[in-house]
């Protein structure tokens, strides 16, 4: 009994020190793991900047953060918001957004159109040359428009934007033309935004989606930056790419970091492991603001909120019922609870980033309950029944409001259903998972209310969210048909010479503060949060900053 | 222990394997056709379908792309076609094939199971012990209140308090990832970086073993053999170890079988506080993004695991305690 027992002990004795060792051996061979992955390419020379002056430092590490593993390719309909930073900085295209955000020469240097606004001519720039070392051409342009985007099989991201565009021809070495169905004055601003163009000679005759060693491994571009190495799940290093036609960058290198919790993200801000991001929930920041090493900008974007009612339900076509949501819902008081202040109310959906064309002098809307339920009593809404709730015909004022659970959408859904309330409207609250919401609202279209935001280039030409052409399969959420809005938004599209259509967008601010098309809410601005170290950023939201890394440099 | 019994038992143990990785076969294909029709009957599709901006025309050009327009079982029996040839298919998301996908995070989950496993399993056995050993006392109250505490601490409030805390406040600690920039391999620097996870991780599983082993030992403390062991005049440390540990290790051991397979399919949100490029960010990411061949490749990796560590589980049962046998 004796014998047996310890022989067992034994035994067991053996057995866990082999276990041991092998789990000793599975560690060490798991530590190990990441150790020399990913593509090592060359890295810039130290010395190869010119002209530092003004205290400018040469040298040192960018780092910013992103949600998810990057798509390396502009076009690709998974380069999401995680890819559309890196993007920016790999690749450049025919314009990119001037600081005052009118289009300023990229890889064009200038650009005219015709004079029935048929044609735009674009003069390239000589002498640029990929991060492989060949030379970039007018080829390159007319690939990435008549290969890629205009391919409708493809479903090339952004691709809709550019549906006015017929074909683009080669005119000389160092020129393109695009030719157009239709007139379309905004093309420069349009290029500028994340139209990043692609080369030739490595997509020729390839699935531009599913080459991955290029979108996932080895991109090639013209930008200021060039890919290091990719580490999926945790990093994307670039390199300084001495060869930047705009002028090598300041900085060694540019890491964007995969951190995909927001908590972490402002963590890492204060602990000095980011250097600059930009702070999705403005509740936390009163946190930021109090930290010593970093300074939070407010930028103002190219981007509206809206509530949008769909214009199916019979509800909804009554002018002044949209009117008398507008004046019910206090939305200065939702921008100073929700947003902490960082936003401007909004009545139209040209934002006041863009100076040139924002006109304040529109239908204001400012918060007023008397006037809202006058309005709804003249569109024949009255609480007969004394519950409270408007009627009409003995029909109760009640709608189902779908709210995506992302960002403060369920905030802001919630306090325009209490102001709703106020003036007799009964309005119920789904909330919904993103992806469930786009599905049933968006493609469906099978829905009452629900709020969102539009985020759109640096020009005021916004026909795809308010054209009765881009009903029920474009981006008309409302599906608000009216013809006098289409022939506004056809005539800014033709209209090139500035003062021109300023006039022609003044008046459409003017029609669709009246119309309300959307229900318009407020233009949000972005909370920069920059390490102080950190100098030579121009006054832009990050990702058109991002169109000017080779101007940043690190404070010693 | 005769060379015969060893050599029936080691029958035996191979024929209850051979059995067991059958059963498995059907378990995970019953697990594969629940998932699949789970996840592709889901509201929305793919990221690249469901951005808001994208019109109709595009939507249906990327859905054919995807093959995405076939009906749900052709689209399974192909799924299945490839799979049983170790064929995962390719993430919707990143065109990449979905095994290479999972094989990039793997073994980041993998180590950091393995290091919460040793650090809690070996923290919580010791404590479990002690604090049987001595209960009621300050140490037992302390290990029993620090138990509860653990359990009901929120992992993404607990990873954010100990970054602010190591990594802003006093620069001890690295706030994320697996390694710092710059090429060489630094243990040193491997191990900054998986401490907080771990710490965070261990938390959660750690109680569970202190409380199980600290309820299995007063059971075995109490009975006649480890009585007569003492009257035999064995020390007490060793009749703790060579005598009640080990009858108490039992509901300890399938504990940990439970553990394994939880921590594997990815610390969905310790990894996503630390930045920790594991499985658990690839389960969001499928998830939300509605990848298919992505969701069914981790399920499928997973379902595996659970099965193994099962099976694992049963045959230590039977080392640790002679009087189960395997049939």
């Amino acid at each position: 009994m004796k014998s047996l027992a310890s022989g067992n002990l034994k035994s067991f004795g053996w057995r866990s020190s082999t276990v041991a060792m092998v789990i000793a051996l599975l560690i060490l061979s798991l530590v190990a793991v990441g150790y020399g992955r990913g593509v090592q390419k060359g890295t810039a020379p130290a010395d190869v900047k010119t002209g530092i002056g003004s205290g400018h430092r040469k040298g040192g590490t960018v780092t910013i953060p992103i949600v998810a593993d990057p798509t390396l390719n502009p076009w690709h309909p998974n380069s999401y918001i995680e890819s559309l930073l890196i993007n920016r900085v790999l690749f450049d295209g025919l314009t990119k957004p001037g600081k005052n955000l009118a289009p300023a020469p990229d890889l064009a240097t200038s650009w005219e159109t015709s004079k029935d606004g048929l044609s735009w001519t674009f003069q390239l720039r000589s002498g640029v040359t990929w991060h492989d070392g060949k030379p970039f051409t007018a080829d390159d342009v007319a690939y990435t428009f008549n290969e890629i985007v205009l391919r409708k099989e493809l479903g090339a991201n952004g691709s809709s934007y550019f549906k006015a565009v017929d074909k683009v021809e080669v005119t000389g070495p160092q020129r393109v033309v695009f030719r157009l169905k239709r007139p379309f004055a905004a093309l420069p601003a349009y290029l500028a935004y994340n139209a990043g163009i692609l080369p030739k000679h490595i997509f020729e005759g390839k699935d531009p989606w599913t080459l991955t060693s290029f979108n996932k491994e080895t991109p090639v571009g013209t930008g200021p930056f060039k890919i290091g190495k990719y580490t999926s799940g945790q990093s994307v290093e670039l390199v300084a790419n001495p060869d930047y036609f705009g002028g090598a960058p300041y900085l060694d290198r540019l890491v964007f970091k995969v951190v995909a919790d927001p908590n972490s993200q402002i963590a890492q801000a204060l602990s000095n492991d980011l250097s600059i991001m930009i702070l999705d929930n403005k509740a936390a920041v009163d946190r930021v603001k109090g930290a010593k090493n970093v300074t939070v900008y407010p930028v103002s974007l190219t981007q509206f909120y809206w509530l949008a009612l769909h214009q199916t339900n019979p509800l909804f076509n009554d002018v002044k019922v949209r009117q008398a949501m507008a004046y019910a819902l206090d939305r200065q008081t939702m921008i100073n609870t929700i947003d902490r202040g960082y936003a401007t109310v909004a009545n139209g959906p040209i934002s006041p980033a863009l100076k040139a064309y924002y006109n304040p002098d529109v239908i204001k809307y400012k918060y007023n309950v008397q006037k809202a339920k006058d309005l709804l009593a003249q569109a024949g809404w009255k609480d007969t029944t004394g519950d409270g709730i408007v009627e009409k015909d003995g029909n109760p004022f009640q709608f189902v409001l779908d709210i995506a659970k992302k960002g403060n959408l369920e905030a802001v859904g919630q306090m325009a259903q209490q102001y709703l309330k106020a003036i007799g409207m009964n309005v119920q609250l789904n909330s919904m998972e993103w992806n469930a919401l786009i599905q049933k609202d968006i493609i469906k279209r099978d829905y009452d209310a629900t709020i969102n935001w539009w985020t759109y280039p640096n020009d005021p030409d916004v026909l795809p969210y308010f054209h009765s052409s881009t009903v029920k399969t474009g981006n008309n959420i409302p599906d608000f048909k009216d013809p006098q809005l289409d022939k506004l938004l056809e005539l800014g599209q033709s209209t090139s010479e500035p003062a021109k259509r300023k006039q022609v967008y003044d008046d459409l601010q003017k029609y669709m503060s009246n119309t309300l098309p959307y229900v318009f809410l407020w233009y949000p601005q972005e909370l920069q949060v920059r390490n102080n170290n950190l100098r030579g950023v121009p006054d832009l939201g990050l990702r058109d900053a991002l169109h000017y890394v080779n101007e940043w440099w690190i404070k010693q | 222990m005769y060379p015969e019994t060893i050599a029936k038992e080691g029958v035996a143990i191979l024929r209850f394997v051979v059995q067991r990785l059958a059963q498995s076969l059907i378990v995970i294909l019953i697990v594969t056709l629940i998932t699949f029709f789970l996840v592709n009957l889901a509201p929305g599709g793919p990221s690249a379908v469901m951005r808001i901006e994208a019109t109709q025309a595009e939507r249906e050009a990327i859905l054919a792309r995807m093959g995405l327009d076939k009906p749900v079982a052709v689209r399974y029996v192909q799924w299945l076609a490839g799979a049983v040839t170790g064929n995962l298919g390719t993430s919707l998301a990143t065109s990449q094939p979905v095994v290479k996908r999972i094989a990039e995070r793997f073994p980041f989950t993998a180590l950091l199971t393995l290091c919460t496993m040793i650090v809690s399993v070996t923290a919580g056995i010791v404590l479990g012990v002690v604090s049987a050993v001595h209960r009621n006392s300050l140490l037992d109250y302390a290990a029993g209140f620090l138990s509860v505490v653990g359990l009901s601490v929120p992992a993404f409030w607990l990873g954010i308090m100990l970054i602010l805390l190591f990594s802003v406040n006093l620069h001890w600690l690295p706030s994320s990832g697996i390694a710092a920039g710059g090429n060489g391999f630094d243990l040193a620097d491997r191990v900054s970086h998986l401490i907080m996870p771990v710490l965070v991780l261990s938390t959660t599983t750690l109680p569970n073993i202190v409380r199980f082993t600290r309820s299995a030992m007063l059971e075995v403390i109490f009975q006649d053999f480890v009585r007569t062991a003492r009257a035999k005049g064995v020390s007490g440390l060793g009749v703790i170890y060579r005598h009640a540990l080990r009858n108490a290790l039992i509901p300890v051991v399938s504990m940990i079988g439970v553990m394994v397979p939880r921590l594997m399919g990815g610390a969905v949100i310790t990894e996503a506080v630390f930045g920790w490029p594991g499985m658990g960010q690839l389960v969001v990411e499928s998830a939300n993004g509605r990848d298919y061949p992505l969701a069914m490749g981790v399920t499928v990796v997973v379902t595996i695991i659970v099965v193994l560590t099962n099976l694992l589980v049963d045959v230590v049962y039977s080392r640790i305690d002679p009087r189960i046998r395997m049939t």
